[in-house]
This record gives structure tokens, C-alpha cells and sequence, in this order.
């Protein structure tokens, strides 16, 4: 057996990244989540996607899975660090109510992409999730796989200030991590996103020219005057948009201001006590529209329970 | 004992918190102790045992029910319970019935006070089967659990989501409600091992019955034990031995139900690295135990446990090594960054971080330190450039990349980068020395220095933070004041330095500007200080009265202090001890009774009985021969010397009176008392020891 046929095998059918996220897209629609697409917005984690965000609020059932593009500027590393980007992808799985099962359905979910829970040590870390923008805070852990983090697993206790009730149990794959260690890769700009007829097309090629650009923008011009006024400006249009009724707007401007925050900490324009006024800021719009959210789905007679 | 069974518990559940995994077990079996006790069911004895998915107890020799127990129900005045016509009153049948008889079957209790309609009943005692859920539930609400968590729909709360019960009572399985789970007659096994069913038969052989059927060691320490040896014996194979930290071992275990132990390697060009950020990474980050060679350096090896027999374990080993890498590079990337920067380039930039709002910046603080070394370096014996110098870098650390990423390294970093960049030797050590002792029973600084800044940070936090209100109150203490006095009073003692509390704490509130109103917290510090003080001693094993009796004497040097309390636990093992002590007690009381302020000098002409002249004599004597003791602080010979006063101060008390008739007299009296309480009260005030 060739090197490359013993890989395969150890390793399962997930060669490329895009075969892993068809996979777990296939897996979690058999297991009844809507597949969700990406949310068209800058955002620091696939948490803050109004599929998640928004729907663990309130009575309502919802199992969904999607993958969501994460912006993080201060990760950022000139595309000269193998491990570190400030653009990376989540595959996110939300069940609510959280079933008993939730933690045997993730361990088939890494059997169905190869990775083998007889093979790798697999366990299940403790890592209490808080979320101090989002107002958002649950309990659960980090899964590793052979030391490796490649899952956060969180039942949602509170959300935008609001307890949960039912719980949501929420999964995130960190799919540039999973790849690497499917693909056995240390360098994720070699990681293969897809080949076809013997040609690879890589991560790097993607995104290498990506990373290095961003991180310029991020760290070296973005626009602080401009970016604070922006700050400023999503703020106040989110508190219209509240007292409109209007949620859903509201909710974008909340991720707004949440990523001209996370651009001006790139940029080492707030300091050490403005950051902790700031992170307060934007927690306020997310309890208000937690709030607003939750009323607006109660005038609706909470539509879905009764699917 | 009667009628007695063994009972197993077991509670199984996702993944618990490793950290808490042992204190949640622990607590667990005290608390079905306490209902146990509460519910008067006798028992032999109780074990926990715990895994990452299971809290487990074995009650041994559980009695099967409550003994029955007398209970006398006092009904109404015989007097009161019949009419004229000799028929029962209503409250009369109205006591029966609630008692469950008719009233002829009620009997008589006659007291001093009369006669009473009573019964006296028997309360059956309860099955432990009845009682054993509610007991169980209760003791699971009163688990030490910082933050309870719910899942799925139910309102059940719990440290993570409940998956089964087992409670089995000999050979019964009892069925309970148990966190919203109904009990049932099976055990699980190894996630991925033994992930089914297993059943267990009887609670004596439910240890053994999860080890051979199910891969799961529920034995904690057993776990531990094994883990531990596993580790060694792989270290031994390379050559090394393994580093194995108590706590990481105690996460280790709390993280495994069947522990495989291997090695794996990262590159040697790391070994360039400083030694603590190598253990860091390996031990804080991946729960790793480093391996150094005999001389204890670092071997480029860690020892990995995993949670499975792996079908194929050089993937598991490639895999945590592929994980260790890139950790390490971070680390060698910082590292260079760090170096590059220079440990002095940082000193402007801590303009920039907030130490405390009202307290300004970590520049204020460093510039405050400046200050305060000054006042330290002459009793210490300290350059006064070396000093101003290490206050000046002290922080400087925390704004490192290396610090940022491994905080737990602050001052250890600082260290490497003052000597990288040629700073002082003696400086270089203090910036590490700034933090000692981190924690109970930490080492000391070792050098003058690094002693003189550690004293410094203390008792500038100290001040700073009593003088916005934010001293410590209960349980909360934000800013660790608590440690950082123990600490500040432990160098001062332990490093043997003659330094007096209430200059330190003036100097060091001196250093704050004035709209602080540093100077109102003087006291309240001093205070704070000297109950510490009192932990301290109280936690060696000091007796409460002994602290008293030094504290009366109101030094304000901790060293003073605790020659003085050697002196006196010494002499409380001498046989004259407890005579002189109460003698010093009467004294006390005596001139406290006389209202005489002004006392004078012993007059020996006034002296008339042989056991006073004998005494005023002896004393001259002491008084000259334990002046230069005192001055030298040998408070020890001083209290030895004193006890050979037994015998004169006995012999007075027993022959002579002092409040006699004579006015002169008595006064002579008290004086010649006063004189003798005045000598023991240069050591201590030995009349507040307890017999």
C-alpha cells in the first residue's frame, strides 16, 4: 500500500476542504437542521449569525447548520504565520432544544468525515463560553482531538441577556484545524481546497494574498477617525431601529459597530479602560435587541412551535 | 448494627469540569454523610469515586431502615376532658382522633402540675429505600458548583447534563427520580471502549466489574497512581525524568476513565527557549508532563495521557505533536519580537495601561515603587541606583508579547530580558524576585533587592487600594490583598529585615497624591496588617493567647514581633510558667483595682516583710541583668531568666498583704507589683496566657 493510500484510509474520504464541509452539510441535513447559508456580513464568530444568535432567543424549536466566514483582525499575521488568520471559517450547528443525544450525534459527525473515534483520542475539555458584546454566556467544552482543539460544543444558558429556555446546544467546527489534521498538513496555506483532474487548488491560493492585504489594512490603515464616527453612527441607528420595531436591522448594526470595534483594537486606537466602555456598548444593543426580537416573535405567536 | 446492606450510587454525566472533578466527589459523600446522620441511618463507611462522566459512592453497611422511635402526645387536662355528664369533650375526640384511637385507648400522665390525657405512640421508622432519592437530590443541590447549568428543555440544573442513574442497595436497583432521570439497573462504559450497557450486580464489585468489562478505572486515586507511574516509567525509557506538578497530575487523571500514557518529541532547536516557557506550553496549554535529564535540563520530549488504546497510537502521537509545534514557534516567535524590543523600551508605553482607575497607570505605580526603594535601601543594605533601577523595569514585562501570552511568566520573563539586555545581575534576579511569594508557602525572595521590591509592591497596593474602599470584605478580595500582606509580613520575618510597619505604610501612602487621601488609611492598613499577622500564627499552630500577649505590647516591627512570640511559646513550656502567669494576672488586677495612676518608685525603706524585701531585692538584681537582653532583643533569656522569680514572687503573694491599713505601705506595695509587672511587660504581657 503506497504512503498516500494508508493516509486515506486512517484518515477517511474528507481530502479536500470543500469534500469536508459537503460532508457535514450532508450529515447534519440527515439529522434535520435547515442548511443555512452564510450571513453576507463581517462578523468575529459564526455565534453572532442571526441563525444563531436571534434564534436561540425565545420558545421556539430550530436545528440548523451552515458554515459563516469569521473576520478577526488582531489575528491577523501577514499570512506568514502557518497556524494564524484574520479570515477563517466555522462550521456552525445549532439544536435547540439541545437533544440528549447531542454529544453522540457530534462524535458520528467526525466519523462521517473521516476521523476515526477508535483511532484518535478524543475528549471533551471544559471550556465555559462567554460572550461579553453579545451578552451571551453558556457552559461545555473544547473538543480535542489527539490535544487538538478542533470543536467548541456550548449549551447557550443566556443570550443577549435573556436565559434560554430551552437551551440551545451549539457546535463549532473549526474546519481550517479539522483539515489539517484530515489532510496531516502543518501549514494551512497548503491545505487543499479541492482537485480536480490531478490539480490542486489550495488554501493559499484562495487566500494567502488575502491574509497579507487584510493585515496591512487592519493593523496599519484602516481609518480610526472614520471607524470611531462609524462606531458612533451604527450605535445611534440601532437604537432608531429598535424603537421602529425593527429588530432585524437593529441586529446588523449591532454586528457593525461589533466589527469597527474589533478593526479599531486592531489598530491599538482604544485603550486598555476605553476597551472595557466600548465592549459595554455594544452589549447594550445586543440586550436590546435580544429584547426587541423576542417581543416581535411573541406578537408573531412564536410561529414555529407550532411546525 | 441491624439489618444493614452496601449501597452504590452512581451519577452518570457528560463531561464533568477536571478541575473541580475531586471536590465535587468529595463533597458529594459529605453531604449523603450529613443527611445520612440527619435521617439517623447508621453505616460503617463511605468511599467516593469519580471519572470525567461518573460521581460514584459506596455506603457500606447501610442500615435498611430508621429504628422506631417514642413519641408522647400530651391531649387535655384531665380535669377538662369530660362534661358534667362524664362524657369526652369535642377536643377530647377531637386529640383521639388525631391520634388515631378512640379515647378510651388514650392513657393517663400524671406530672407535679396535674393529670393530662396522653399517647404514646410509636413512629415507625422509615425504609432507607423510602428516603434514599430525596436524600440523594438534596445532596446533589448542595454540591460546591460555581455556576449550574440547564439543558434541553428541562429546568433541572446541574454542573453538566445528567445521562443515567444507578443506585443499587444490595442487590435491589431502586427506582428514583434523580435530576429528572429515573434510576436504572445499568452502568456505561468507556465512551468509545464500552460504550454500552454494563451491568453490575453488587455494589462490592462495581470497582471491578467497570475495570474488566467496561475500560473504565472509576478509582480516582488508583487512576492517579497508575497515571503517575506510567509517566515515570516512559521518562525513564528516554533517559529523563518526568516534571510532575501535583495539580496537573490531579487534571490529568480528572480527564481520563483509562489512561494511556506516551512520549512525543518537538524539534530540540526549542531547547533555546527559556525553560518556563517550555514547561508552560507543555503543561498549562496541553496538559503535557516535560521530561528534563539529571542535571534538570529540559529533554525536547513531553508525556501525553490519552483516553484510549488507540488502534493506531503513532497517530495519536503525530497528532499532539503537530499540536505542540506551532505552540512553540509562537513562543520563538515572541520570543526574538521581545529581544528585539528591549525590556527598557517598554517603559513609556506603560503610560498607556490603567494598573487601577483612580490609581492611574502602571507608570504611576512604577514611579511610586521609585519611591518607595528609597526608604528600603538603607536598612537593607541596597544600591540605591540598583534599586530605582528595578522598580523602573519591574513592570515592564507585563507589556512583553512573551507575558501576554504566558501570563503566568510575568517577572520570570523580565528576568531573561534584563539579562539579555545587560542589565545588572542583582536587578535582573529582583524582576523576578517583585512577585514572590505568589502563592501559600512560596518561596522567598533571596536577595536584598529583590526583597526590597517585593515589600515595596505589597504595601503600595495595599495602600492604594485601602484608600479608594476597596479593601478586602468577606470572601471578596479582587485585588489578592490578603496574599500580598501574608507575603509582605512573611519576607519581613522569614528574611529576618528590621523594618517597622507604620513607616513603611506612612512612607508608602506618602507616594500617592494627595486627592487619594492616602494618609486616612494609615490605620486601617496597620490593622489589616497585624490580623494577618494573626492568621499567620494562628495557622503554625500558635495559640490564640500566646499572639495576645505580644500584641499587647504594640511593636510595630514584625520581627520584633515574632522574637517576642518565640519567647513566649518557650517559656509557656517552662514548669514556673503558669504561677508567673497568674501572678502577672493578679498583678494587673491589683493595680488595676488600686486607681492609683501615679505610680512611684519602690521605696526599700518602706519595706517590712521579709518575702517583699526579698523579692524588691531580687528584682534589682533582674532588672540589671535583663536590660542588655531586652537591648538585644534576647527575649528569650529574658522570660527564661524571669521564670527563676517563681519561687520570691510565690512566697510574697503567700505571706504578704497588700492592701493593708497603712496608706504608705500599700502604695510601697503596688510599686514594688508595678516594677515586677513592668520587667515581664518588656517581653510580653504574659497575665493574658491562659492557664
Amino acid at each position: 500500500m503506497s504512503q498516500d493510500n494508508k493516509e486515506k484510509e486512517i484518515y477517511g474520504t474528507c481530502n479536500s476542504f470543500q469534500e469536508l464541509i459537503f460532508e457535514l452539510q450532508k450529515y447534519w441535513s440527515a439529522h434535520g437542521c435547515t442548511i443555512a447559508q452564510p450571513y453576507d456580513m463581517e462578523m468575529g464568530a459564526g455565534t453572532f449569525h442571526p441563525a444563531t444568535f436571534l434564534r436561540a432567543i425565545g420558545p421556539e424549536p430550530w436545528r440548523a447548520a451552515y458554515v459563516q466566514p469569521c473576520r478577526r483582525p488582531t489575528d491577523g499575521r501577514y499570512g506568514e504565520n502557518p497556524n494564524r488568520l484574520q479570515h477563517y471559517y466555522q462550521f456552525q450547528v445549532l439544536l435547540k432544544p439541545s437533544p440528549d443525544n447531542i454529544q453522540q450525534l457530534y462524535l458520528d459527525s467526525l466519523n462521517a468525515i473521516g476521523v476515526d473515534t477508535d483511532t484518535h483520542d478524543i475528549r471533551f475539555v471544559e471550556d465555559n463560553w462567554e460572550s461579553p458584546t453579545l451578552g451571551a454566556w453558556g457552559l461545555g467544552w473544547e473538543v480535542w482531538l489527539d490535544g487538538m482543539e478542533i470543536s467548541q460544543f456550548t449549551y447557550f444558558q443566556q443570550i443577549g441577556g435573556l436565559d434560554c429556555k430551552p437551551v440551545t446546544g451549539e457546535i463549532t467546527y473549526g474546519l481550517e484545524r479539522i483539515a489539517m489534521c484530515l489532510q496531516d498538513c502543518s501549514n494551512i496555506f497548503d491545505l487543499v481546497w479541492t482537485e480536480s483532474n490531478g490539480h490542486k487548488v489550495t488554501y493559499g491560493d484562495l487566500y494567502h494574498q488575502n491574509e497579507v492585504e487584510m493585515s496591512r489594512y487592519n493593523f496599519e490603515l484602516a481609518n480610526t477617525d472614520s471607524l470611531f464616527d462609524w462606531f458612533d453612527t451604527c450605535e445611534s441607528e440601532c437604537m432608531n431601529l429598535i424603537n421602529q420595531d425593527l429588530p432585524l436591522p437593529a441586529y446588523e448594526m449591532t454586528m457593525k459597530a461589533s466589527h469597527a470595534f474589533n478593526l479599531l483594537d486592531a489598530r491599538g486606537a482604544i485603550s486598555v479602560t476605553e476597551r472595557q466602555r466600548y465592549i459595554l456598548r455594544v452589549r447594550t444593543l445586543s440586550h436590546a435587541v435580544a429584547q426587541a426580537f423576542y417581543e416581535s416573535r411573541e406578537s408573531l405567536n412564536f410561529p414555529l412551535l407550532k411546525k | 448494627m441491624s439489618n444493614t446492606q452496601n449501597l452504590l450510587i452512581e451519577i452518570g454525566t457528560e463531561e464533568l469540569p477536571p478541575k473541580s472533578l475531586k471536590k465535587l466527589a468529595s463533597a458529594f459523600k459529605d453531604e449523603m454523610i450529613k443527611s445520612f446522620n440527619e435521617e439517623k441511618l447508621n453505616f460503617s463507611d463511605a468511599n467516593w469515586y469519580a471519572t470525567p462522566r461518573r460521581l460514584s459512592l459506596i455506603i457500606n453497611n447501610l442500615e435498611v431502615k430508621q429504628e422506631d422511635k417514642q413519641q408522647q402526645r400530651r391531649g387535655p387536662a384531665l380535669a377538662a376532658a369530660y362534661d358534667a355528664e362524664g362524657k369526652p369533650t369535642k377536643a377530647t375526640e377531637g386529640f383521639a382522633k388525631s391520634c388515631g384511637v378512640s379515647v378510651d385507648q388514650l392513657e393517663k400522665l400524671e406530672t407535679d402540675k396535674g393529670t393530662w390525657l396522653a399517647f404514646n405512640a410509636v413512629i415507625k421508622g422509615k425504609e432507607t429505600t423510602e428516603l434514599i432519592s430525596a436524600i440523594i437530590e438534596t445532596a446533589l443541590g448542595r454540591l460546591p458548583i460555581a455556576k449550574r447549568m440547564r439543558w434541553g428543555d428541562s429546568d433541572v440544573e446541574f454542573v453538566r447534563p445528567v445521562k443515567w442513574v444507578l443506585i443499587l442497595f444490595g442487590t435491589d436497583y431502586l427506582d428514583c427520580e434523580i435530576m429528572g432521570i429515573t434510576s436504572g439497573k445499568e452502568s456505561f462504559g468507556h465512551r468509545f471502549h464500552h460504550p454500552h450497557a454494563v451491568s453490575i450486580n453488587a455494589p462490592e464489585n462495581y470497582i471491578e466489574t467497570l475495570k474488566k468489562e467496561a475500560h473504565v478505572l472509576v478509582d480516582y486515586n488508583e487512576r492517579r497512581t497508575l497515571i503517575e507511574s506510567q509517566v515515570n516509567a516512559i521518562a525513564e525509557e528516554n533517559n529523563g525524568i518526568a516534571i510532575i506538578d501535583p495539580d496537573l497530575l490531579d487534571e490529568v487523571t480528572a480527564l481520563v476513565e483509562w489512561p494511556v500514557s506516551f512520549v512525543g518529541e518537538f524539534n530540540s532547536d526549542f531547547l533555546k527557549l527559556p525553560k518556563e516557557v517550555l514547561i508552560s506550553s507543555m503543561q498549562d496549554h496541553q496538559k503535557y508532563f516535560p521530561v528534563v535529564d539529571t542535571k534538570g535540563n529540559l529533554l525536547p520530549y513531553f508525556i501525553s495521557v490519552a483516553n484510549i488504546e488507540s488502534k493506531n497510537p503513532a497517530l495519536v502521537k503525530r497528532g499532539n505533536e503537530r499540536v505542540i509545534q506551532p505552540r512553540l514557534n509562537d513562543a520563538a516567535f515572541f520570543w526574538e519580537r521581545d529581544l528585539k524590543h528591549g525590556l527598557a523600551n517598554h517603559i513609556e508605553s506603560l503610560k498607556k495601561v490603567i494598573y487601577q482607575k483612580q490609581l492611574g497607570t502602571l507608570f504611576d505605580k512604577s514611579d511610586r515603587l521609585q519611591k518607595s526603594v528609597l526608604h528600603l535601601a538603607k536598612p537593607l543594605n541596597i544600591e540605591i541606583d540598583q534599586a530605582k533601577r528595578a522598580a523602573a523595569l519591574c513592570l515592564c514585562d507585563l507589556l512583553t508579547d512573551m507575558v501576554s501570552e504566558f501570563p503566568a511568566l510575568q517577572g520570570t520573563m523580565g528576568r531573561y530580558y534584563a539579562e539579555a539586555d545587560g542589565e545588572d545581575g542583582q536587578v535582573a534576579i529582583a524582576l523576578e524576585e517583585y512577585y514572590q511569594p505568589r502563592f501559600a508557602g512560596d518561596a522567598l525572595p533571596t536577595s536584598a533587592l529583590g526583597q526590597c521590591l517585593a515589600i515595596s509592591e505589597k504595601i503600595d497596593s495595599l495602600v492604594g487600594i485601602f484608600a479608594i474602599g476597596k479593601a478586602p470584605t468577606g470572601d471578596k478580595d479582587p485585588f489578592g490583598l490578603r496574599r500580598s500582606a501574608i507575603g509582605l509580613l512573611r519576607i519581613i520575618i522569614e528574611c529576618n529585615l528590621d523594618i517597622d510597619l507604620k513607616e513603611l505604610i506612612t512612607n508608602a501612602a506618602a507616594n500617592y497624591p494627595t486627592d487619594i487621601n492616602s494618609n486616612n488609611c494609615i490605620d486601617d492598613v496597620y490593622h489589616f496588617l497585624m490580623e494577618r499577622l494573626r492568621r499567620y500564627y494562628l495557622d503554625e499552630g500558635v495559640s490564640p493567647d500566646t499572639f495576645e500577649s505580644v500584641l499587647a505590647i504594640n511593636t510595630s516591627k514584625p520581627l520584633d514581633f515574632h522574637h517576642r512570640l518565640t519567647a513566649v511559646t518557650e517559656f509557656r513550656k517552662l514548669t514556673q510558667a503558669e504561677s508567673l502567669a497568674a501572678a502577672n494576672k493578679r498583678i494587673s488586677n491589683i493595680l488595676k483595682k488600686s486607681e492609683i495612676t501615679d505610680i512611684k518608685q519602690v521605696n526599700d525603706n518602706l519595706l517590712t516583710e521579709e518575702s517583699e524585701i526579698t523579692l524588691a531585692k531580687s528584682l534589682n538584681e533582674y532588672q540589671k541583668r535583663l536590660a542588655p537582653m531586652i537591648e538585644k532583643r534576647d527575649y528569650k533569656s529574658a522570660l527564661t531568666e524571669l521564670a527563676g522569680l517563681r519561687e520570691n514572687v510565690d512566697n510574697f503573694f503567700d505571706n504578704v498583704m497588700v492592701n493593708c491599713e497603712d496608706d504608705a505601705t500599700r502604695i510601697n506595695r503596688l510599686a514594688l507589683l508595678n516594677s515586677l509587672s513592668a520587667l515581664f511587660l518588656k517581653t510580653a504581657d504574659i497575665s493574658k496566657l491562659q492557664s
